[in-house]
């Protein structure tokens, strides 16, 4: 069965488990002590992700890290149907929002962790560069919307929304509200729409 | 034009059952629509102060997340789930503001607001922009566009800040009257705005 | 930002972090009451500067405890911290914006458990809250609630199924309240857990929860997560509560029968005097009045 090495206030490990959850996959998760613990540190964790990061997902006896390369595993070996990651001309958006989700908007978590359990940082500079990322993916969801659509790419939901939407929910942890973005409220809904999803401390439950 | 009316939303962009968080002049409000009706209210549940636009429209009803205290239509509380059997006093109301729909816009009123400016009678909505900055010329802002034309309605979030609305009357291609809001929103906010 | 001059607050223990959470030698910069404060951690003890002078410590159930004042007693007393069977967590600091009396009440509501922590402390199919007891007990000048049950679907990291929760509610001091609760492996012994705040301004706020609980199977881990989850589960209510500040002027809010602690909490609160955390009247009223 595959393993979520899971801790649960991450956005990134609740990539993989919206994601399995969406897919239907049964998996085991070991709870790590992340904070105050730091047990992602540990030599046992630094064993499997030199890194020292989570999540860490086992399947089919591979080792992976890094939530956006898992997303892609998942949707490879456990989408027959390949709707979640196409292989046809949207790929490569999919792999454009993808980087973006682990790049840009990875601010928001920056300012998430300092803002929320006091990790070193400069939380102005956080926010700042984290309101432009959702800025960018307002202009882009916006967009799509006055093109009739409302997924981050194509007619489908696709690994791309699951990589923008923990970062975009819980930007109200780094202090950053919803209230400049219509686009972004519309999408979301439609995300917690989706058969089988599951939220996370911070994304409750009704909406 | 009548300052007894400001526009807050894109009347697309609150669909039914949707809620939606604005700030207007630094008060927080909450618009929501249920049964085809927007509403617009005081961001705040009168039970423990939480913000509503964080709660959940059910039944034609909003209801706050922190405890499901459910609010209909004319503003008074219809139930408290902790008290399944309790018919809620009248009392129990949230803080409901004049609200009307008119040109594609959601609208929020004065006490004894007048009557609504002129507006055009049909448009195709385009995109509420927030804007980093004080204000912008004209309330309803015009822009000439091939078939058509741009009206940019806004409202002042805060010091500093603002959010465009802008609609169409006549026809325009919408993609590009967006990319041209976008325009006019950095213009504004590298302080080079005619 | 500068130290409060509310006596009340300032005539109380804080909290200011697990021991254990603290490095040794390298001081640590944190805020109590508007005002900075250091901690350090020696092979000798612990010492907090705040205010330009050394104050008071107590390193009390493992905790690291201060004070600017006079407190009018000593740490509160916790028996069960004796217990040779009691496993002791530290959860962490976790960062709120929000008055810490407001982290305090919503500890110590029921209601909002079908709708903040759907499906495990419970559930909007029973989201009645029964009548229950309280008091204020001036011998040890302490809030209790008592008598408190709740359909929970699933209470703790080692429940397996539902179970009507029996709980009691402890508010030790202004900033300090813990809970007693059923655990679902010994349903004739009772889990404490507790919230220690620490007010770091009036409007945020650090909070330190804190287990002592009965369970012989979940990891650490398990445990702390399961905490984390509830807790983070209450944040997005508590940064969005209008105003941040705790309201005290009858009318601000609404309290119904399920809100008698919240009641009694805010009455102590006013005969106490205590202003740091609480919105400013408008009605003359002067606090302690």
């Amino acid at each position: 069965m595959p393993k979520l090495y899971d801790y649960v206030l991450s956005g990134s490990c609740y990539k993989v488990r919206l994601m399995t959850a969406l897919l239907g996959v049964t998996y085991e998760t070991q709870a790590i002590d992340f904070y105050p613990g730091r047990e992602h540190k540990s030599p046992a964790m630094l064993a499997l992700n030199p890194l020292g990061q989570l999540p860490v997902f086992e399947d089919y006896g591979l080792v992976l890290r890094d939530a956006q390369a898992i997303l892609c595993h998942l949707a490879n070996r456990h989408d027959p149907a390949g709707t979640w990651l196409p292989r046809d001309q949207r790929f490569g958006q999919v792999m454009m929002w993808l980087g973006f989700a682990g790049g840009e908007l990875m601010a928001v978590s920056a300012a998430r962790m300092v803002s929320m359990l006091g990790y070193p940082g400069d939380l102005e500079a956080l926010r700042a560069k984290g309101r432009m990322a959702m800025r960018v993916i307002e202009d882009h969801l916006s967009d799509r919307q006055l093109a009739g659509g409302i997924w981050a790419v194509g007619d489908t939901p696709t690994i791309a929304d699951i990589a923008l939407f923990p970062y975009v929910m819980l930007s109200h942890d780094a202090g950053i509200g919803h209230e400049d973005y219509p686009a972004i409220n519309l999408w979301q809904r439609q995300v917690r729409r989706l058969p089988g999803f599951v939220g996370m401390p911070g994304i409750p439950d009704y909406f | 034009m009548s300052s007894d009316w400001t526009p807050i939303a894109l009347s697309r962009d609150v669909p039914d059952g949707v809620t939606r968080a604005v700030c207007l002049e630094g008060s927080e409000l909450v618009i929501w629509r249920g049964a085809g009706e927007a509403h617009v209210w005081e961001d705040r549940c009168p039970h423990r102060g939480m913000r509503l636009s964080l709660g959940f429209v059910r039944d034609g009803a909003l209801n706050c997340l922190y405890h499901g205290w459910q609010y209909g239509a004319s503003s008074s509380c219809v139930r408290i789930p902790a008290h399944p059997d309790l018919t809620v006093p009248p009392t129990i109301k949230a803080n409901a503001y004049p609200t009307c729909e008119a040109g594609g816009l959601i609208w929020v009123g004065k006490e004894g607001a007048g009557a609504l400016p002129a507006l055009p009678a049909t448009t195709t909505p385009v995109l509420s922009l927030a804007v980093a900055t004080d204000g912008i010329e004209a309330q309803g802002l015009m822009r000439d566009l091939d078939g058509g034309r741009l009206h940019v309605f806004w409202h002042r979030v805060r010091p500093g800040k603002v959010m465009l609305h802008g609609v169409i009357e006549g026809s325009a291609d919408v993609s590009r009257v967006a990319a041209l809001m976008r325009q006019i929103r950095t213009q504004y906010e590298e302080g080079v705005a005619a | 930002m500068s130290l409060t001059t509310d006596q009340a607050a300032l005539d109380q223990w804080y909290v200011l972090g697990a021991v254990s959470h603290f490095p040794f030698g390298t001081p640590v910069e944190t805020g109590l009451l508007g005002e900075p404060v250091t901690v350090t951690r020696r092979d000798d003890g612990v010492t907090v500067i705040g205010a330009g002078r050394s104050l008071p410590v107590r390193t009390t159930y493992n905790h690291v405890w201060t004070s600017f004042g006079t407190p009018a007693r000593d740490i509160f007393a916790l028996p069960e911290a004796t217990e040779p069977d009691r496993r002791w967590l530290y959860c962490g600091g976790v960062r709120v914006a929000a008055s810490g009396l407001r982290l305090i009440e919503n500890f110590l509501d029921l209601a909002h458990f079908p709708y903040v922590h759907t499906d495990i402390l419970g559930s909007e199919e029973k989201p009645e809250v029964a009548k229950y007891e309280v008091e204020q007990r001036r011998d040890v000048d302490e809030i209790w609630a008592t008598k408190c049950e709740f359909f929970q679907p699933k209470a703790a990291a080692a429940s397996d199924g539902g179970q009507i929760s029996q709980y009691m509610y402890r508010v030790v001091s202004p900033f300090n309240v813990m809970l007693y609760k059923t655990p679902p492996t010994a349903p004739n012994r009772w889990d404490v857990i507790a919230l220690f705040v620490q007010p770091v301004d009036e409007t945020h706020s650090i909070a330190h929860p804190f287990m002592l609980v009965i369970d012989p199977t979940s990891t650490d881990a398990e445990i702390i997560a399961f905490q984390q989850m509830i807790f983070l589960q209450d944040k997005i209510v508590l940064e969005n509560q209008r105003p941040a500040l705790l309201p005290l002027q009858p009318g601000r809010e609404t309290p119904t029968r399920a809100d008698l602690s919240s009641v009694l909490y805010r009455r102590w609160l006013k005969e106490k005097a205590l202003t740091f955390g609480t919105e400013p009247r408008t009605d003359g009223v002067a606090a302690g009045a």
